[in-house]
């Protein structure tokens, strides 16, 4: 019975994985300062333990590599088949790696915020994963002792992203060296309309990674299969293999392969200049802006200062891995209004535009440094009202008043306590 | 005999006119004449009349309509500084002071003589108080005046709303009285099943209701109007911060809590709260009354409302209302209800004795409804009443009878007519038929029942002046001991206070709950009650008016408690507490009731405080503003904050406004440091402005040059003028006793009263004493 090691890499010469202690995470995450609500304790990367209203320390996390195979978008919870390895047990026998993702948990989608529905099915994905929270460690069930080796026992995401997003944070992007046997695929650029190509015709791209290099992932020299299927992206717009290259620094998002035991993939899709990258950041970015606007941004409760005539003041830090502007907006409208709805650790809410209360911005922090899972904003609200699920270390999620008024689908909604109940635990099939 | 009198009586109400004109005269020459030589005649005399005005002749007799209305003008054209002209040499502010006051207090007099004015017959009109509280002491009907499309609203005189001229009469008014009559005569005389009657209701043990703030409790359902017995068992749990649970009695129809009561009771320790009271027929509930109301209803469904253990809220939906803090303590005052027991209505004996022999049953005859008729309008009306006087109301019956009326209903309709009568509503003095000085016995027993129970003369009192024995000052002495004694003279000791001390502007502009957030309408009360409960402890006690000036104790109950920063009370209901230095109060001048009165909802108005203690403490009106006058700004973003008194500063540099303010500034600038709603502070909350708040500043000077560093001190002075507040006070006491504003013809009087005061000290009772032995007392 094969044993799960990270990193293992004996069988491949290039990569380098390490299960190790994260982040310097380049733009958004950071240094070391402590904030809002921080550890007295620097606790070790694998057996750092989440405490509700205490982001991790700097420097935490364990790196896991796999692709997407399921998805519970709601719950943001999913499941990885998690890289080869050279193993081949763990390939041919090993369970799906289930994860849920923290609630400061971020995920980045070609290089913009996201939400794992944005992401297909099918995506190879990086993320950093914690033992599960206190009070959360039946959230993932267990799965049998003999295949419970073959994955990492920390399955809760403080980060997921795709290639794109998770080379290019890291300023590591791929040069092409040369395209091998690839079908002709060519695309009428009119139409959009793929003229011919061959999915069965495998060929190679060989590239070089450039910049960089990226802690985690891979770096150097890589070769990876093309086929009729791959998207090619170029000034914008959909292309065909034929506009491939040599020399042309890329960006590209990978799947399945046969050869994913030895960790072989294909390229999904390959965005072959700045322009093709900024256009899929941009449309992902106001993806992701449409869903906070209607799921609202996120947040956890610092403090509650109580008022015996009313209402009350709440202090609460904002997740991190937004848009900016979204925050900005927050502190431009905040004394106009702020909707403040309960939520889950899953970030579900219940009847978020009917339960909610509104409350007027009293306050705003700003720390230059925040630790990871945070925004580095901390709002202070005046409200009203308090309803029961405003307590330190509890999440909620805020709308700003002209954020409209509508009803999330049945299924987002958390409608009872049985539901909330049985949302606490994975549902997908073992 | 009688003539002799009434033609000396004239006489001297001749003469005193006669003199009162001629000294304005006098005292016109001597005081303003040079001001008026110097400044007016060039241009308004006997040489030029511009405008066609001339002051030399104008006449000094204010006891006109139209010569007031005249003087009024000329003192605003000087106080506004628009006369003398700008192009003439400029009065000194003390000049325009002495001028404008003295005119001012000239047209005060003039129209305290004009209302108070008296033709052979004066009518006073029942106050809305006065005329719920006679019904209830004629029929026992608890008639609630005020409430909505009840009667109207009585206009008010510096407070006073008993006053004889301001009470006019309009037809909406009578027709107001007449369903009032009717409503309270079907209670008195209803045909329904009356019978005692008994409910319960409450949450099956051992579960109990949790009864948040605005939220109600146990229902009952009062069958009929009438005086109910409540039984209320119930936990009741201060808040994190100690402010004590408060219940009430909701009532869904009235949308008003009608009584409450503090209570305090931990959980595994409930108590009962007993309750007496009159109640409407309808539906009422026990309510929370802390303030911080969660109503929404959404938020509601999510709460639990049923538990067994306080603890059990903690499994509240996090989409419900938080009600424990992390601690598990409530965050408001919580009740855990567990039962409402009732029982009523219920008849007293006493009650039931007040309507004895007004119905006549329908065997006697139309002889005996004319008796009970006769009895009723003896009674209500206050005085002996003929047998004519009856006829047309006995014609009521017998016409409603022959238009098929039942003999219920028919007597009820002559009744109502009784009721409806001016001679029930108004109470009078004097007779078409002579022209008296004096009051008759039962208008003494009248005025002196209104007085003192602000509603007619009981038995005891109308035997007296049957017997014409009630003037005999050892008799009114004995009848005086014994409504001082009954519990109805605690109408006298919270009316007149809140009448005298204007306590009815107190939440006139509610605070701003942004700035105030901690104001809540049973701080309101408290406050009111403060000041009431502080009056009648004077007078339980027969202690000095002095302690109105200043004292080393008040009457606190837990909410005042916090709102003055005092060592938490824990009981319910308020007690005299003694008072330590750095509680700041003391008097009725440092009571929160009185700071906030003149406050507008956003910040204190020195102003308004000095009018204030002018008008309650020295009994004077202080010279109206001049028009147009520029209110305060806020103090702009980009200067330094500025307190309200540097603006007050800035704003008065004109000399006609400075002349007056350096008089009434002072005496509300002492006041500094408590803010809008009566909270002490050192330091001026100003919003807007840069910088930091400035310090309180409450020091000043009294016109006669005497200095106060802050408001202790500025008590001192005022103690110290004790014989000055004495006259004051004892002018207040008679226009509430008199119904009428004291004149000039009244000052010996009033003098007199002061004096025979004065060596037990000003002893509240002893005044009230020698009011109503006085000469003044007995004289129309």
């Amino acid at each position: 019975m094969e044993t799960f090691r990270i990193p293992q890499n004996a069988m491949t010469k290039i990569r380098q994985r390490r299960c190790i202690v994260l982040l310097a995470l380049v733009s958004c995450f950071g240094g070391a300062e402590r904030t809002f609500a921080d550890s007295e304790e620097e606790p070790q990367a694998e057996s750092f333990i989440p405490q509700p209203g205490q982001f991790p320390p700097a420097g935490t996390g364990t790196y896991l590599a796999g692709e997407l195979v399921i998805v519970d978008p709601i719950n943001r919870r999913g499941g990885l088949r998690l890289e080869g390895n050279g193993n081949q047990n763990r390939y041919a026998r090993g369970p799906i790696f289930y994860f849920a993702m923290l609630p400061y948990g971020t995920i980045r989608f070609c290089g913009a915020p996201a939400e794992l529905r944005d992401i297909p099915i099918g995506t190879l994905l990086h993320g950093y994963f914690f033992l599960p929270p206190v009070g959360e460690e039946k959230t993932i069930p267990p799965v049998p002792e003999e295949k419970a080796k073959m994955i990492a026992p920390q399955n809760h995401a403080i980060s997921l992203e795709d290639d794109f997003s998770f080379y290019q944070r890291q300023g590591q992007a791929w040069k092409i060296e040369s395209v091998e046997g690839a079908p002709k695929h060519t695309v009428d650029i009119s139409s959009g309309t793929v003229t011919s190509g061959d999915v069965s015709n495998r060929g190679k791209l060989r590239v070089v990674s450039s910049g960089g290099p990226a802690k985690d992932g891979i770096t150097g020299s890589y070769t990876f299969e093309i086929d009729g299927a791959t998207r090619v992206w170029q000034g914008g717009k959909a292309a065909g293999l034929d506009a491939l290259v040599s020399g042309q620094i890329v960006q590209l998002n990978l799947t399945w392969a046969p050869g994913w035991r030895d960790d072989e993939f294909c390229v999904a899709d390959i965005w072959l200049d700045e322009e093709s990258q900024e256009s899929a950041t941009e449309l992902q970015r106001r993806r992701h802006i449409r869903y906070q606007r209607y799921h609202w941004l996120a947040g956890w409760v610092d403090s509650v200062e109580h008022r015996d005539i009313g209402g009350g003041v709440l202090s609460i830090t904002f997740f991190g891995g937004m848009d900016p502007s979204l925050y900005s907006e927050f502190r431009d409208k905040g004394a106009k209004g702020i909707g403040v709805a309960v939520a889950e650790t899953t970030l579900r809410t219940y009847w978020h535009n009917n339960d909610k209360k509104f409350g007027k911005m009293v306050g705003w922090k700003e720390i230059a440094d925040p630790p990871h899972g945070s925004s580095g904003y901390q709002i202070q609200i005046l409200m009203q009202e308090l309803l029961n699920g405003y307590r330190p270390g509890r999440m909620v999620r805020m709308q700003c008043r002209d954020w409209g008024y509508f009803r999330l689908p049945s299924e987002e909604r958390l409608k009872t306590i049985d539901e909330r109940d049985e949302a606490a635990t994975l549902g997908f099939p073992k | 005999m009688t003539s002799t009198i009434r033609i000396l009586g004239l006489l001297a109400f001749i003469a005193s006119t006669t003199t009162s004109a001629a000294d304005h005269s006098a005292s016109f020459e001597a005081e303003v004449g040079p001001f008026f030589e110097t400044h007016c005649f060039r241009c308004h005399g006997e040489k030029r009349q511009k405008g066609k005005l001339r002051l030399d002749t104008l006449e000094r007799d204010f006891g006109t309509e139209q010569n007031a209305a005249m003087w009024d003008e000329i003192m605003l054209r000087i106080n506004s500084g628009e006369m003398p002209p700008e192009d003439e040499p400029r009065p000194t502010a003390d000049e325009i002071a002495t001028t404008v006051d003295w005119i001012s207090t000239r047209l005060e007099e003039g129209r305290a003589s004009r209302m108070a004015k008296r033709g052979p017959v004066a009518h006073y009109r029942l106050s809305r108080e006065e005329y719920g509280h006679t019904i209830y002491d004629l029929l026992g009907v608890h008639y609630d005046a005020k409430e909505p499309g009840a009667l109207n609203e009585d206009p008010r005189w510096h407070g006073y709303e008993r006053i004889g001229s301001q009470l006019s009469l309009a037809p909406s008014h009578v027709e107001r009285y007449l369903r009032a009559a009717e409503k309270v005569l079907g209670q008195a005389f209803s045909d329904r099943d009356l019978r005692t009657r008994t409910g319960r209701s409450g949450p099956e043990a051992p579960s109990r209701s949790v009864v948040w703030p605005g939220r109600g409790g146990g229902h009952m359902n009062a069958p009929a109007p009438g005086l109910y017995r409540i039984r209320i068992g119930l936990s009741a749990l201060p808040s994190f911060a100690g402010r004590m649970p408060r219940i009430s009695l909701w009532s869904g129809r009235q949308k008003r809590s009608v009584v409450g009561r503090d209570v305090i009771a931990p959980e595994d320790h409930p108590t009962v709260v007993e309750i007496e009271t009159f109640l409407a027929e309808g539906g009422y509930s026990v309510r929370n009354e802390a303030p911080g109301k969660l109503d929404a209803g959404h938020t509601i469904r999510e709460t639990v409302g049923r538990i067994t253990k306080l603890e059990d809220l903690n499994g509240v939906r996090p989409t419900g209302y938080k009600l424990l803090d992390d601690d598990g303590k409530p965050i408001f005052p919580l009740l855990i209800f567990d039962y409402l027991e009732w029982k009523g209505p219920i008849l007293s004996e006493e009650d039931r004795r007040k309507r004895e022999g007004l119905m006549p049953p329908e065997e006697a005859g139309i002889a005996e409804a004319r008796r009970s008729l006769l009895r009723l309008a003896t009674r209500a009306w206050r005085r002996p009443v003929k047998d004519e006087e009856i006829d047309r109301y006995v014609k009521i019956v017998e016409s409603e009878l022959a238009a098929g009326e039942k003999w219920r209903e028919s007597n009820l309709a002559a009744m109502a007519a009784v009721l409806s009568s001016k001679n029930f509503y108004y109470l009078t003095e004097g007779s078409a038929a002579e022209r008296r000085a004096d009051l008759s016995d039962s208008e003494f027993a009248s005025r002196l029942s209104y007085f003192l129970w602000s509603s007619m003369p009981d038995e005891a009192l109308v035997k007296s002046a049957s017997h014409g024995e009630l003037r005999d000052p050892g008799v009114l002495r004995v009848h005086l001991e014994r409504m001082f004694a009954d519990p109805k003279i605690k109408r006298f000791t919270s009316s007149f206070p809140y009448q005298w001390l204007q306590l009815y502007k107190l939440g006139m502009f509610p605070p701003d709950p942004e700035l105030y957030p901690d104001y809540d309408k049973w701080l309101e009360e408290s406050m009111r009650l403060e000041s009431t409960g502080f009056f009648h402890e004077v007078f339980a006690r027969n202690d000095s008016i002095r302690e109105f000036l200043k004292s080393d104790w008040s009457m606190i109950n837990s909410r005042l408690a916090m709102h003055y920063g005092m060592p938490e009370v824990r009981e319910a209901g308020f007690r005299r507490m003694s008072l330590r230095p750095e509680d700041h109060r003391g008097g009725l001048l440092s009571q929160a009731s009185i700071l906030s009165l003149s406050s507008d909802g956003t910040r204190h108005r020195p102003v308004h405080r000095g009018v204030w203690v002018w008008e309650a403490i020295y009994g004077k009106s202080p010279p109206p503003p001049p028009p147009n006058v520029e209110p305060l700004e806020p103090t702009p973003a980009e200067e330094p904050k500025a307190s309200i008194r540097q603006q007050i500063a800035a704003h008065t540099t004109h000399e006609t406004c400075a002349s007056c303010h350096r008089k009434i500034d002072p005496l509300g600038l002492a006041f500094d440091n408590y803010d809008a709603i009566g909270r002490w502070r050192s330091e001026e909350v100003v919003t807007g402005g840069q910088g930091d708040n400035p310090p309180v500043d409450a020091s000043g000077a009294l016109s006669d040059g005497r200095t106060f560093a802050g408001p202790e001190e500025l008590k001192a002075l005022l103690v110290d003028d004790l014989d000055r507040f004495a006259e004051a006070f004892v002018e207040q006491l008679a226009t509430y006793a008199l119904r009428r504003v004291m004149t000039i013809d009244d000052r010996k009087d009033l003098e007199a009263i002061v004096a025979a005061s004065k060596d037990g000290g000003y002893r509240l009772q002893d005044i009230l004493v020698n009011l109503a032995t006085s000469r003044l007392f007995t004289r129309r």
